[in-house]
């Protein structure tokens, strides 16, 4: 599907109201993650204008996609994006991580409208999204199932186990996407535990299997497009992204797994639009 | 209790398409028929305990009854992150069923064995905790579980084959023996054996552990002596269950809890020899009750 210049340019604004949502909400609460929900808005921007067939309305209707983030820890991210789909109010927004408030810093099966399931406890999206795309088949409900994962997530057995179920069920109603942003939770994805050759891997599982910058709206859609016409294989897209990405001070930077913009970092942020 | 257990299975799978049953490659010459009768609900998912729980509650979500079964301590610890986040938490309509509990495959040691399963099941909010002591226990467990649209785990161990008559015995004036699971049998014997000595008990199954039924236990209770059985270690089971009901509503009943000593088993043997060298004697049980019954 070819963008025009103009839908992109509105798409990359739509992200960067986004990202200042999300980082007055991380500062509000003194909360972590802030750099793994900013690796992650493009995808989730793309999936909730122009993929997902969830009505906010009917956030529960049988006759729709599933969207789970399997990387809970960037739910600030989704909380906006669902608050501006309006599966809620966005003054909503405000109480996140505070005291008593279902916006947990994780995502949470709460009853909190689009949130399919609990997860960020790591590995459990995958699994609970062939889960879902069997029912859908035995229902012959013609939606799709879309699981969001960390790149340091996919350490976990389950995620292997779940590569050869999905594939021996042909699955081509599971459509994974990796944040491949390199970093996990104490260092470089290299470096803590090799991924690579990850595409590799996962069509040697048995995948169809995309490789995009996770930033670039254009290449995003290009890839839900193809993968809507696979029929036969689960789908795997790895996006390249950066953690962090949009506020120049936390890109690339690991710390901002953990820590919340202080005044350096806010200064800077100001600088860029953010604030 | 394996036969009455995949007789009631077939039986709501037929009356309930929206069953599914997922085994972890578990099930060898158990399911053949039913993979046969429901082949397009039911799924081999492979020896992925982990993964499965969470397809299962995948499944759930998607409105399916799901019917889960794997070896007991694969069912329940190998996989216990996703049954208290998957299952638990989110509430689903997925039912566990650890088949082979305690000692059951004697021959394998401890890898094999669940004698804790009672113990981290029961800590679980949502969950309901089965235990059938007797076919027909199971049956009836398999029907309560299917009426509750939540969390369960059914567990049985290999013996408890036959039916015994005449349950429950409720004229003790002597003492209470509750008992979980197939050691049914064994406690009935001990309860039979003690009456010809004079010491009569009352004999009671709890076949449903968590949430366990104070208001039904303190009616049976009385204020009598209470002594437990089950195949599990001491700690965690039914015992502590009724330990702590007994402290709870400050009653002044004796507990005795007969059980698996806590410690690991590090030989094989036969399931008889390795309950009794291990806490579950009936002639050393028999003998602990007579002596606290003497006190």
């Amino acid at each position: 599907m070819q963008l025009n210049n103009k839908t992109i340019v509105g798409l990359q604004n739509e992200a960067k109201e986004i990202r200042r949502t999300v980082l007055s909400m991380i500062v509000s609460a003194h909360a972590s993650h802030i750099a793994p929900s900013y690796s992650i808005v493009e995808l989730l921007v793309y999936l909730y204008g122009y993929v997902l067939q969830i009505n906010p309305k009917k956030p529960l209707d049988t006759n729709r996609d599933r969207f789970l983030l399997s990387k809970g820890w960037g739910i600030s991210a989704l909380y906006t994006v669902l608050a501006r789909k309006r599966f809620f109010s966005e003054k909503k927004l405000k109480e996140y991580c505070t005291d008593g408030s279902k916006l947990i810093g994780i995502a949470t099966f709460n009853g909190t409208p689009g949130i399919e399931a609990s997860t960020g406890s790591i590995g459990h999206g995958l699994p609970l999204g062939i889960g879902m795309a069997l029912g859908m088949r035995l229902q012959s409900i013609k939606k799709k199932v879309y699981v969001l994962m960390g790149d340091g997530e996919i350490d976990e057995g389950t995620t292997w186990e779940s590569a050869l179920i999905a594939s021996h069920h042909k699955l081509s109603n599971l459509i994974a996407i990796i944040d491949y942003n390199k970093w996990q939770s104490f260092g470089r994805t290299n470096e803590v535990l090799n991924l690579e050759p990850l595409a590799a891997k996962w069509k040697a599982f048995g995948w169809n299997v995309l490789e995009i910058d996770g930033h670039d709206f254009q290449e995003i859609a290009d890839a839900f497009a193809s993968v809507a016409q696979e029929k036969s294989r689960p789908s795997m897209i790895i996006a390249h992204t950066i953690k962090g990405k949009g506020l120049s001070a936390i890109e690339d930077k690991n710390d901002y797994h953990y820590k919340t913009p202080r005044e350096a970092e806010l200064a800077v942020a100001k600088k860029e639009g953010l604030l | 209790m394996k036969q009455a257990f995949i007789e009631t299975l077939e039986k709501l799978m037929r009356e309930n398409k929206n069953i599914i049953t997922i085994t972890a490659d578990m099930g060898y010459s158990v399911f053949e028929s039913i993979q046969k009768k429901f082949p397009k609900r039911f799924f081999n998912t492979g020896i992925t305990e982990q993964s499965s729980t969470s397809i299962a509650a995948g499944l759930a979500l998607m409105g399916h009854e799901v019917y889960f079964y794997a070896q007991a301590p694969f069912i329940t610890m190998r996989n216990f992150e996703q049954v208290r986040l998957d299952l638990a938490y989110n509430n689903l309509n997925v039912k566990l069923i650890g088949t082979n509990a305690g000692v059951s495959l004697n021959q394998l040691g401890v890898s094999h064995f669940a004698v804790e399963d009672v113990a981290v099941m029961r800590l679980l909010p949502n969950f309901t905790v089965f235990t059938p002591g007797s076919p027909k226990e199971m049956s009836q467990c398999m029907q309560k579980a299917h009426l509750i649209k939540g969390p369960t785990y059914l567990r049985f161990t290999k013996g408890g084959p036959e039916e015994i008559k005449g349950l429950p015995l409720i004229d003790g004036i002597d003492g209470v023996f509750f008992v979980s699971g197939a050691l049914l049998k064994t406690a009935y014997e001990i309860v039979s054996s003690l009456k010809k000595k004079n010491i009569h008990l009352s004999l009671y199954s709890v076949p449903i552990v968590s949430p366990f039924n104070r208001k039904q236990f303190v009616k049976q209770a009385q204020n009598l002596p209470l002594f437990t059985l089950e195949e599990h270690s001491v700690i965690g089971g039914l015992g502590t269950i009724i330990s702590e009901v007994v402290v709870d509503l400050r009653m002044k009943n004796t507990v005795t809890k007969f059980g698996l000593e806590h410690k690991f088993i590090h030989v094989t043997g036969s399931i008889d020899y390795l309950l009794k060298a291990n806490g579950i004697d009936a002639k050393k049980i028999q003998a602990t009750i007579v002596r606290q019954l003497k006190k």
